[in-house]
């Protein structure tokens, strides 16, 4: 940018002064070091027993491959993209980038900003045969509108639900028998209220979280957010409103569970759930280790059973993931890939150490997934789920759904008006 | 009433007069070299602030989605602006929190100032309490306050309520002020104390030997004296008012009615990726504090 | 009778003291409850922090939720880089923004006014665009993760110059003209006439900065890429965002109170000199 250039010539003049402080700062160098030595910068979110499987791995790799040295930079969660966009907007920002499938679809795929992937580094001849390597259309969450791939899973999630055993048997219900659909949610809901639970409530945290549960309850009424072109929104369908009066029915006509008084601490999404308060909630497979750590007791009266439905005879789910990638801004994309290779190649560690699923053909007959408890539920869960929508502006959209969301269970407006003011600002995202 | 000219005249609220014509060349020279004492700050400016400021007044002429190149669009993003419920009401919220919070919190500050001003070991502790949460950063205070805002939190025992402060439009942007009136009064606070010491004891002495009463010291020698300090505070209120993003993010996250412009400002820029309009709310903040900062800058020289 | 002239009546309204000194330590204490809270639940087993109905006190004291943050994150070396950067950033904002606003209030050069009132005007554009075009120039100097980066674009503060242009403003001319007289360069009348009169108000932006410095978090996330140079308030959100479970909130609050030991210690060491200046500026005829 030439202004940019221009205004520059005239401000580091003004600031040589000060560089002359700062001289000792500087130990950001190119990315390529001396003596052929590869320097390769890699970036994930903060999970810890994830980061610390990384650290690992990383140093393995390391004194395998003495000419290279990895950096890991771990950065919390809800600062990711924006620290990603800013980094990425003057060409710096890591080699290898590891992200979940929205954002990699909705934005970082359509502005080209990740390079397509290079089988042979998987000693593969073609991508169809890399492909191949994994469960039908896991891959999907990093792929492109025309089918490119962009990248493989490091974690795979496929949603649950789960129940408190005791708070079951407190209310005089047969924990054997949980509820199949929604119905039986808020008539199973009802009685553990009556016995002084909190039978079931959704997790109140971010526009994400509001998100993916409602797109979860879609996924099931076969309402969406987009209509077909992505040119508009169709949260006016009556499929669709119906997704979000269920949620409506639950809380406000059933009060199966309190929205007001839900924990909001993003520390601890889980938290009602954990500390033995509420009854049921909707489950990822990480989540199971942190109920366990966080209270062993409820832990122990954890059973994962199959998401209720609203059509039992033809379930749906919802599934999400994080994939490794590569910056097409990288100079060094190869060796990036290669580096991948080596982390995709430990799938098994990653299910033991961190209970990540990477959905390689046959994952849940490996040792490592026969220790998985309920596994069964889960592999299930991995066969019919679905991938988010996505579009341009997604957190727009996203901020859009969460208000309508708050406006329905906290404020009471009723599902049809509230999606109908969600409805023109999607629509106005999408086409600005 | 000899007092209501006594304190201006002490005061001497002076700064040195622009320059005129033929002043005297030692004056020139000196001059110059206040000029000097205030460039390394300049230069900062100049590089860290002046010219980021520029580029971003640049690029609300642009769709810019940070990482393909801009493209000039020229006042779209401003046209949109005026159009965007979100953006209007990103306004009106940050407008109510400016007013509920500091306005409270600058009247509260000043009268804790005008009673902590002594020695006493006591009030050396007591202004410690009134300091702390100033001194607590917003990720602390959101744990702390969520807990205090709870339906069966502090705040709902304490006045016997049943409110949900956090989860309803009619009360959320109450509660944020609430927890940010506690925040902020210690930071006014600290700047009336350090205003309040330009005020010479000697001064008030000889008004109370004059016979005046506590309230006419205060309101013809003290309050006069605290002039130009007022002057930062209450600019100071308005811009960090306008400022705000911390409290909404950690409480609310903007929901229920508390996305004030910065909340939006930041999601536009980095969650949506719209730099270019992201710049042009900037611009239209940066207009409309300029010129609050100027009335009130005005307004206040001429109540001298 | 709450006034600055408090002191003047020390010995005659005994009465009147005591009552308004009550009522500010009422005030102060309800204030302090929140914190005590806090503090409270910094110490409390993880079950019990998010307990309803809320209780105060913890039915077992976990005082070493004090020492998990350095256990489970290197918030040891957060902490040295926050002080690092909050004494680099604060000793130059005073330096800088004490020469600044003298120049701006006791010097008649042309153009004051207007750089003057530029200078107030970066304070009205909200800092999260500003850290776009920003981020790139640090960038092109070579300073993303270095402490350069961290520190010499916040070397000074608009609001430090206009505290300190406005408490310059009241100290009187011929103060400074008597120095001249006796033959005082400039620099020599600002270190020793001016400085000893705005300790107040320099101690005051010092807090503040410090403050502000210490408590930034945006900034030095996108600057500081590694442990070595990452800020507690970065290290704070990582903290946060971990998943830790509920065993992470006491943790959290036992890490926020220790981050916040520093200001409160710089609070207690200058928060004399915000009333000091009592005696000092009176003995001025």
């Amino acid at each position: 940018m030439s202004t940019r250039a221009r205004a520059r010539a005239v401000l580091i003049p003004a600031v040589a002064v000060l560089a002359v402080t700062a001289a000792c700062g500087s130990d950001d160098g190119g990315s390529t070091g001396d003596g052929g030595q590869i320097e390769l910068t890699y970036w994930t979110h903060t999970h810890p027993p994830m980061n610390e499987l990384n650290e690992q791995l990383i140093a393995e790799y390391e004194e395998a491959n003495p000419n290279v040295d990895i950096t890991y930079e771990m950065i919390p969660n809800n600062d990711f993209g924006t620290k990603m966009l800013t980094s990425l907007s003057n060409g710096s920002g890591p080699d290898i980038i590891n992200m979940d499938d929205s954002a990699l679809r909705g934005e970082y795929i359509p502005k080209e900003l990740l390079a397509p992937i290079d089988p042979a580094a998987f000693g593969a001849d073609s991508v169809e045969e890399l492909e191949a390597l994994y469960v039908d259309g896991t891959l999907d969450g990093a792929k492109g509108e025309d089918g490119t791939l962009y990248g493989v899973p490091s974690e795979f999630n496929a949603t649950a639900f789960a129940i408190n055993t005791q708070h079951f048997a407190d209310a005089g219900l047969d924990p054997a028998n949980p509820p199949q659909t929604w119905d039986d949610v808020a008539e199973y809901g009802q009685q553990l209220v009556a016995a002084g639970h909190e039978g079931f409530n959704f997790v109140y945290l971010h526009s994400g979280w509001y998100t993916q549960q409602l797109q979860t309850l879609l996924n099931e009424t076969g309402g969406s957010i987009l209509n077909e072109d992505g040119d508009g929104s169709a949260l006016t369908e009556p499929e669709s409103v119906e997704a979000l009066q269920i949620w409506y029915d639950l809380i406000r006509e059933d009060q199966v569970g309190n929205a007001d008084t839900a924990s909001r601490e993003a520390t601890s999404p889980f938290e009602d759930f954990a500390s033995g308060r509420r009854s049921m909630t909707m489950i990822y497979p990480w989540a199971v280790e942190q109920i366990a750590i966080d209270n062993p007791e409820t832990f122990e009266n954890l059973a994962v059973v199959p998401l209720p439905q609203v059509d039992p005879a033809n379930p749906s789910g919802r599934w999400y993931g994080y994939y490794f990638a590569v910056n097409k801004a990288s100079e060094q994309q190869e060796e990036a890939w290669r580096f991948i290779e080596y982390m995709t190649s430990q799938s098994e560690r990653w299910l033991e150490d961190v209970s990540f699923v990477q959905p390689l053909q046959g994952w849940e007959e490996s040792p490592a997934a026969a220790e998985i408890p309920f596994l069964e539920v889960w592999s299930q869960a991995y066969q019919q789920g679905r991938f988010d929508e996505v579009g341009p502006h997604w957190s727009e959209v996203q901020d859009a759904i969460k208000a309508a969301i708050e406006r329905s269970i906290f404020d009471g407006q009723p599902p049809a008006e509230s999606l109908e003011e969600a409805a023109e600002s999607v629509e106005q995202s999408v086409t600005s | 009433m000899a007092l209501t000219r006594t304190a201006p005249d002490r005061a001497r609220g002076t700064r040195a007069r622009p320059p005129g014509a033929g002043r005297p060349g030692w004056r020139r020279r000196r001059d110059a070299i206040g000029l000097v004492f205030a460039l390394p700050a300049l230069a900062l400016f100049a590089a860290f602030a002046i010219y980021p400021m520029l580029r971003v007044f640049q690029l609300s002429l642009y769709d810019y989605n940070l990482t393909s190149p801009p493209v000039w669009v020229g006042l779209d993003n401003f046209r949109f602006l005026f159009g965007d419920d979100r953006f209007l009401a990103s306004l009106g919220a940050s407008l109510f929190y400016v007013v509920i919070t500091y306005g409270p919190a600058v009247l509260l500050a000043l009268v804790l100032a005008l009673g902590l001003n002594n020695r006493m070991r006591g009030s050396a502790f007591v202004r410690l309490l009134y300091f702390a949460p100033v001194a607590t950063s917003w990720v602390a205070v959101s744990v702390i306050w969520r807990l205090v805002l709870q339906p069966e939190g502090l705040l709902n025992q304490t006045l016997n309520t049943d409110i949900p402060w956090l989860t309803s439009s009619t009360w959320a942007k109450w509660a944020i002020a609430i927890a940010a009136i506690w925040k902020e009064v210690g930071f006014f606070l600290i700047i009336f104390l350090a205003g309040l010491q330009n005020v010479p004891k000697d001064l008030l002495e000889a008004a109370s030997l004059d016979g005046a009463g506590a309230l006419r010291r205060l309101r013809y020698v003290t309050l006069p004296l605290l002039k130009p300090i007022t002057v930062v505070v209450l600019v100071m209120a308005v811009i960090r008012g306008f400022q705000s993003f911390s409290p909404q993010v950690v409480l609310t996250g903007g929901s229920f009615g508390t996305e004030v412009i910065n909340l939006f400002v930041y999601k536009t820029a980095f969650a949506s990726a719209r730099m270019g309009r992201a710049s042009a709310v900037a611009v239209l903040m940066f207009v409309l504090l300029l010129m609050v900062t100027f009335v009130q800058l005005r307004a206040l020289r001429r109540s001298a | 009778m709450s006034t600055g002239a408090m002191v003047v009546s020390r010995k005659r309204r005994p009465v009147g003291k005591v009552v308004v000194f009550t009522l500010l330590l009422a005030g102060g204490l309800v204030f302090a409850s929140v914190f005590v809270y806090a503090a409270l639940s910094a110490v409390k087993p993880a079950d019990e922090v998010l307990a309803s109905p809320m209780r105060w006190l913890p039915s077992q004291w976990l005082w070493s939720n004090f020492t998990l943050p350095f256990e489970q994150a290197p918030f040891a070396r957060y902490y040295l880089n926050s002080t690092v950067v909050g004494v680099s950033v604060t000793l130059l904002n005073v330096v800088t923004c004490t020469l600044a606003g003298y120049s701006f209030s006791k010097f008649a050069y042309r153009g004051r006014n207007v750089l003057f009132f530029v200078v107030l005007a970066t304070l009205m554009v909200p800092l999260e665009v500003i850290y776009v075009p920003l981020y790139a120039l640090v960038f092109d100097l070579g300073w993303v993760n270095s402490f350069a980066g961290l520190i010499i674009p916040s070397a000074t503060s608009a609001f430090g110059i206009f505290l300190m242009r406005q408490s310059i403003d009241g100290l009187p001319d011929e103060l400074l003209e008597a120095a001249r007289i006796d033959g005082a360069g400039e620099l020599r009348i600002l270190r020793h006439v001016v400085a000893p009169m705005m300790v107040s108000p320099m101690a005051a932006l010092a807090l503040f900065i410090f403050m502000t410095n210490w408590d930034s978090h945006l900034w030095p996330l996108l600057v500081g890429n590694d442990a070595d140079h990452q800020t507690l308030p970065v290290g704070l959100a990582a903290m946060q965002a971990n998943n830790l479970g509920s065993g992470g909130l006491p943790m959290m609050m036992a890490a926020a109170l220790l981050a916040l030991l520093p200001t409160l210690l710089l609070f207690l060491v200058l928060q004399r000199k915000f009333v000091e200046g009592i005696t000092m500026t009176a003995g001025i005829k």
